[in-house]
């Protein structure tokens, strides 16, 4: 089944209709509400005052840490205080809310709290938590094999250190919610959340309510990648704190500027490592430890933490490897998910030491791939999981014939000794990613499928849409289990009413579970519609209860088995349902689906920590402004294995963006902090996503058709952060057009390892191309000697 | 006095007056008009979710960013919303395509380009995929990675129904809105004043008598502190209905612009004067920003990266100044080189009441090279960490084999509190320009400047990119 219908909300996001969280018009009476956000990294708060925001006309109320029943909420570790209680550990963090009736009185109001502080230390740095011992959680390890001894026995080794910053998910759509008082202590939360369970909860906490008294409803988010699945329940909370206070509707609409300084990030990440391999490229031993900054509370970086470390292997089986996980508690802003999680970081890391090992040994980094990927007698990862329906070996095939990678590399070889101040790089990635949360509990999920009298269904899960279109495949799954048309089946706003105990919308599972939850729904309202409509069929017309005079009195047929003739027997799907309320059938159902097999045990590091892998390959060539350090990504070819999609145009659309977004990753997003960690680069004028222009000039995608992957609901695959990893190949790309331009020169940088962080801004490369300029200018003012000047 | 701003809302009058008027236009929509398909995200003008079209003066419909203009500003335009796109149900062709090329996901981003889309629409009827991306360059999207949006710009099909021209500018409306611009708009709202008067003599009266007043061309840096939480300043004078100031005039040797040239006004004109200028200004912001920022405005807000600022330097920019003299009340007149023109840092070395009336610059003349360029973390809609401008006349190589150079100006932004020029770089560059005269020079301009660190780049890269820009102009040149 393979339909490339638009997206469910195609025409009402085009005519600019689809209703988001701030789109809702007010209610009377309705509060707007503002936040005091702490400007230290970390501070003892010695008291705040609201008493002059209060006397500001319009300001209605001043909530500070004594106003909240439950004051801690995480993800994970209750950690983390919802308003700051007398302490504040990073910069934004919340310490009042202030709630009034004009935009005006509210802005005054906010600027009116006084908070009087004392500055502390802080923590700035991995370096400095590291020093200071300052951690979140406990190490991880997943480890096999003597490292120790592999290295020892290795033929040849290399060591290396990665530096990986933070990103920001740059949603369109700031942090949204909007709490309106209902009957008695009710509240009904709209929320622009990834996790409307989570948010249910931290609201009932804040307020001191049930989660019986709570719904949290998310009709769509404009945007999440991540940062709505935890730090979008705070933001509700404070909503609702207001409109407890006062019992009137309450609005919190976060600035893009508010949003980027308060919410957290990718986790920044360092990695030293070490390797051992043979003098063919052969990897025999990977050891790494891998430091990641969590910021100031746990959110849910220990979880990150888990995924970079069973990512680390990515495509390739290392016979020995030790990976070592901590995270740093320091004071900047609590860090979260960010598609892909800890993936990202894993990837590179692995994907580094290629490249590095490769120019160790001279031969071309996509031969060392090929030579190391996972295949036959080669397929059980570190944590012993077996790669199951591997594509891998295939991907890397077709992909190398495809691109004309042979052709090109010489192509860009002999371009590179004509002109090297455009410096072209080359380089071929590969993705290998854990679809499944590897939390178990949350692998599951429900649904509730309700047919209505006219054939028409309305269809609600725990899933929440946020652009990726799970709706739409939701729907799509509906109507084929059912065989009704597509446009039959409405997907409905997610609310914590009609869905509860829900997971998150994150891990690239939100089809995979919600999907087969309603497909579980479906499948036992067609059993029982089909066993009707074969009673029905053996009856005449007017005997069915229906046409029968006195319908209350006519005898009733009895569907007490479901029928194994799973047809409808050529009644139209509408006078079948009508049929069915006549006779007391119930067509509304229930369903729910937890994912079978796991099995990860996460503190030996065993077991089958993922359902299934969705893979892919990508090639990028970039050109390297070698004056500027300017990057422009030239040509993209891309190869998945996305299995047998729901809808390929909507897939391709995950592809096509999750890889730009990682493009924006490794190249152009810098978030730069000052001395006192206060973010600098908080809005699209510092902070640069990439923009039309940027995109490959030359960008194709193309899927492999793989009927194998028994594993997922209809053969299909996860595409929502995969993708994303890919883009890696363009930072390994730039790194080998670094490496291209030293290798002309004859300095001593030739041969050391290209130290080039993430994200690769257009100084950083320069700085990679040029070091002794910048040591020049930066050390004794001495003149930069041209560093390709050696060569002309 | 008029006491309310007249806009054409989708074919619908409005008159809006007092508070309503400072409203951000986007807000207005939103909140006053309940029109929420504009949406807001970074209310600086850098995403492009806000974007609708105005059309102004018997312009045609081009793309602005609602966020950072305020209502009163768009007093005498027509202005379209994704609102006012359908036609009897039936989707105008951006919608169609955005739509059926799957370029709409996440739904925040999209009215803001199926508006963008629009405007091209109005101008291009088959777009290539560069014009599209031209056209597209000041939305931002997180979800699709611009390819389908792209496809679906190619793939817009030829609407049934008039242009927004036709549909929108009919007769009627038109005549209200010339009538309503002839006569000058004061809006009194509480803590502010907002006047827009018609005639230069009027604007340098109100200049001489309220402190503190401040212009607006275009306007889109002032609006953005506003949105951040900043004051407006209480006295507000708009240029926008003083038809002195639209003038652009391209001659032989000089190109002059009035200050309400928008810079898509500029670029046009500077196709065949200055084409470097113009394909430089393909860099500069967005189109929406281009379609309201001037170039006065932009050399007025004296920032030091302000992008066509170095040309100016290069370009013998000249200011044409007025005031009402305080003696006599009579209109003054003076021109100012842009050399002399910036005191410090985003201050303007004009005397108290002085407006610029007029920018003027050098055409580019036969056997001159004019050179510009821009070093961004990305490539477009970005603030330069440094920018350059080279231009030299030559007088042919006189050994045959390296380029001789008769005179250089070099002007640099980023990289002081104020763009500069180097004359020393100026001089030393005169004469033969052999390898080893790059490289003193490329080491001088290294030594000459001591730029900041800021989260653009550090002041080592500054150095050594000014050096390298130089480098790679001189190869050029050498090159011929």
């Amino acid at each position: 089944m393979t339909r490339d219908t638009p997206h469910e909300s195609a025409r009402s996001h085009v005519r600019g209709r689809s209703e988001f969280v701030d789109d809702r018009p007010p209610l009377r009476g309705e509060l707007l509400c503002g936040l005091v956000v702490s400007p230290h990294a970390r501070a003892r708060i010695v008291a705040v005052d609201g008493t002059g925001a209060l006397a500001i006309p319009g300001v209605a109320c001043v909530l500070t840490a004594a106003d909240v029943h439950h004051n801690r909420w995480g993800p994970i570790i209750e950690d983390q205080p919802l308003l700051a209680d007398g302490e504040v550990h990073y910069v934004g963090e919340t310490v009042a809310i202030v709630a009034a009736a004009s935009r005006d009185a509210l802005v005054r109001g906010v600027r009116a709290v006084v908070v009087e502080y004392e500055a502390l230390p802080a923590i700035l740095s991995i370096d400095a938590a590291v020093a200071a011992a300052s951690f979140i959680g406990v190490e991880r390890t997943i480890a096999r094999g003597d490292v120790e001894d592999a290295l020892a026995r290795s033929p040849r080794t290399l060591q290396g250190r990665l530096t990986i910053d933070g990103a920001d998910h740059f949603y369109l759509e700031n942090q949204a919610a909007i709490a309106y008082p209902c009957d008695g202590p009710q509240i009904e939360v709209h929320s622009s959340t990834q996790h409307p369970t989570e948010t249910q909860h931290v609201v009932a906490h804040a307020c001191g309510l049930g989660a019986r008294d709570v719904v949290c409803v998310a009709r769509r988010l404009g945007g999440a990648f991540g940062g709505k699945e935890s730090q979008a329940s705070p933001i509700a909370a404070y909503a609702a704190l207001v409109t407890k206070a006062t019992g009137r509707a309450a609005r919190l609409v976060l600035s893009k500027d508010q949003d980027m300084i308060i919410t957290g990030k990718r986790n920044p990440f360092q990695i030293g490592w070490r390797c051992g391999f043979d003098d063919d490229g052969m990897l025999r031993v990977v050891d790494a430890q891998l430091h990641s900054d969590g910021g100031a509370y746990a959110d849910l970086s220990t979880a990150i933490m888990e995924r970079a470390l069973a990512h680390c292997d990515n495509a390739y089986f290392v016979p020995a490897m030790r990976v070592r996980g901590r995270v740093c508690r320091t004071n900047v802003h609590p860090h979260t998910a960010f598609r892909g999680f800890g993936g990202p970081k894993g990837v590179a890391m692995i994907e580094s030491i290629i490249e590095a090992v490769a120019d160790a040994t001279g031969r071309d980094s996509l031969d060392v791939r090929r030579a190391n990927c996972y295949r036959p007698g080669h397929d059980t990862t570190h944590y012993e999981q077996v790669v199951e329906n591997n594509c891998l070996p295939e991907l890397f095939e077709r992909l190398e014939a495809s691109c004309e990678y042979r052709a090109r590399r010489e192509e860009i070889r002999r371009a590179n000794a004509q002109r090297p101040e455009r410096a072209r790089g080359l380089s071929l990635t590969a993705v290998k990613f854990g679809i499944s949360f590897t939390t178990r509990f949350m692998n599951q999920a429900n649904a509730l499928v309700n047919v209505h009298a006219d054939g028409s269904v309305q269809v609600s899960t725990g899933a929440v849409e946020m652009g990726q279109g799970v709706n739409t495949r939701i729907a799509a799954l509906v109507a084929e289990e059912l065989s009704i048309p597509q446009e039959s089946v409405r997907v409905m706003p997610t609310s914590t009413e009609k869905n509860a105990n829900t997971a998150p919308t994150a891990a690239s599972v939100g089809t995979d579970v919600n999907g087969a939850a309603a497909l579980d729904a479906a499948r036992r309202i067609r059993a029982r519609m089909s066993a009707l409509a074969v009673r029905l069929n053996d009856l005449p017309r007017e005997q069915w209860p229906s046409k029968c005079a006195g319908v209350g009195s006519a005898p009733e047929i009895e569907v007490a088995a479901p029928s194994a003739d799973l047809s409808y027997c050529g009644i139209p799907f509408a006078k079948l349902a009508f049929e069915c309320i006549r006779n007391r059938v119930s067509i509304c159902e229930y369903g729910h689906f937890r994912t079978p097999g796991l099995s990860f045990n996460k503190l030996t590091g065993r077991g089958r920590a993922f359902r299934y892998f969705t893979q892919g390959v990508a090639c990028s060539e970039v050109e390297v402004d070698t004056l500027t350090g300017e990057v422009k990504v030239r040509r993209v070819d891309l190869l998945m294995d996305i299995g047998q999609p729901i809808n390929r145009a909507l897939d391709l659309g995950q592809i096509y963006g999750g890889f730009v977004q990682g493009m924006g990753w490794v190249t152009t997003e810098h978030l730069v902090y000052d001395s006192g960690a206060k973010l600098l680069s908080h809005s699209p004028s510092t902070y640069k996503i990439p923009n039309i222009q940027d995109t490959p000039r030359r960008f194709r995608v193309d899927t492999i058709d793989n009927n194998g992957n028994t594993a997922n609901l209809r053969g299909t695959k996860a595409t929502g952060e995969p993708p994303l990893l890919l883009a890696i190949s363009v930072w390994t790309a730039i790194r080998d057009a670094v490496q291209s331009v030293r290798s002309l020169g004859d300095g001593d940088g030739a041969s050391a390892i290209v130290d080039l962080p993430i994200p690769a801004t257009a100084e950083r490369v320069l700085r990679a191309l040029s070091p002794d300029a910048f040591w020049g200018v930066e050390h004794s003012g001495e003149v930069p000697s041209r560093h390709l000047g050696k060569k002309r | 006095m008029r006491e309310a701003a007249v806009i054409f809302l989708n074919g619908v009058r409005r008159d809006v007056r007092g508070g309503d008027a400072m409203m951000m236009l986007a807000d207005w929509l939103r909140g006053e008009e309940g029109l929420p398909g504009t949406k807001v995200v970074c209310a600086e003008g850098d995403c492009g979710a806000c974007t609708v079209l105005r059309s102004f003066r018997g312009s045609g419909f081009d793309a602005v960013n609602a966020c950072i203009t305020t209502v009163a500003q768009m007093d005498g335009s027509h202005l379209v919303t994704v609102e006012g796109l359908e036609r009897s149900g039936e989707l105008a062709p951006a919608q169609e395509a955005m739509m059926k090329c799957h370029a709409s996901q996440c739904g925040y981003c999209t009215p803001g380009f199926v508006m963008a889309l629009t405007a091209m629409r109005e101008r291009h009827a088959t777009p290539s995929r560069t014009t599209v991306a031209n056209y597209l360059t000041g939305n931002l999207c997180r979800c699709t990675g611009y390819e389908q949006i792209l496809d679906a710009g190619c793939a817009m099909v030829a609407p049934k129904s008039h242009s927004l021209a036709e549909r929108y500018r009919d007769a009627a409306s038109v005549d209200v809105c010339n009538q309503v611009t002839s006569q000058p708009l004061s809006i009194v709202a509480p803590s502010i004043r907002f006047h827009a008067p018609t005639t230069l003599r009027a604007a340098l009266a109100l200049m001489a008598s309220e402190d503190g007043c401040r212009v607006l061309a275009g306007g889109t840096d002032l609006g953005v502190p506003v949105n951040k939480g900043a004051a407006w300043a209480q006295t507000l004078l708009s240029l926008h209905l003083i038809p002195d100031l639209d003038l652009v005039e391209v001659g032989r040797r000089r190109v002059t612009v009035g200050a309400n040239a928008t810079l898509s006004c500029v670029r046009r004109a500077c196709e065949g004067a200055v084409p470097e200028f113009a394909r430089f200004l393909n860099l500069f912001a967005s189109p929406q920003i281009k379609n309201t920022a001037t170039l006065a405005g932009n050399v007025a807000n004296a920032s030091p990266i302000g992008d066509t600022l170095p040309f100016l330097f290069v370009a013998g920019g000249t200011l044409h100044l007025a005031r009402r003299a305080p003696e006599h009340g009579r209109i003054e007149r003076r021109e100012l080189s842009i050399d002399q023109a910036f005191s410090g840092y985003r201050r303007l070395a004009l005397q108290p009441g002085e407006l610029i009336t007029h920018v003027s610059f050098d055409a580019t003349r036969k056997g001159e090279t004019l050179r510009l360029f821009k070093v961004s973390q990305r490539k477009d809609l970005d603030i330069s960490a440094v920018s350059a401008a080279f231009a030299i006349t030559r007088v042919g190589n006189r050994s045959g084999e390296y380029p001789v150079i008769d005179g250089a100006r070099v002007a640099y932004g980023g990289i002081a509190a104020t763009p500069v020029r180097l004359a020393q770089v100026e001089d030393a560059l005169r004469g033969e320009l052999t390898p080893a005269k790059v490289a003193s020079v490329a080491s001088l301009i290294t030594h000459a400047i001591a730029p900041i660190s800021d989260l653009r780049g550090s002041s080592a890269y500054r150095r050594i990119v000014a050096a390298n820009l130089f480098r790679r102009f001189a190869d050029e040149v050498m090159r011929g």
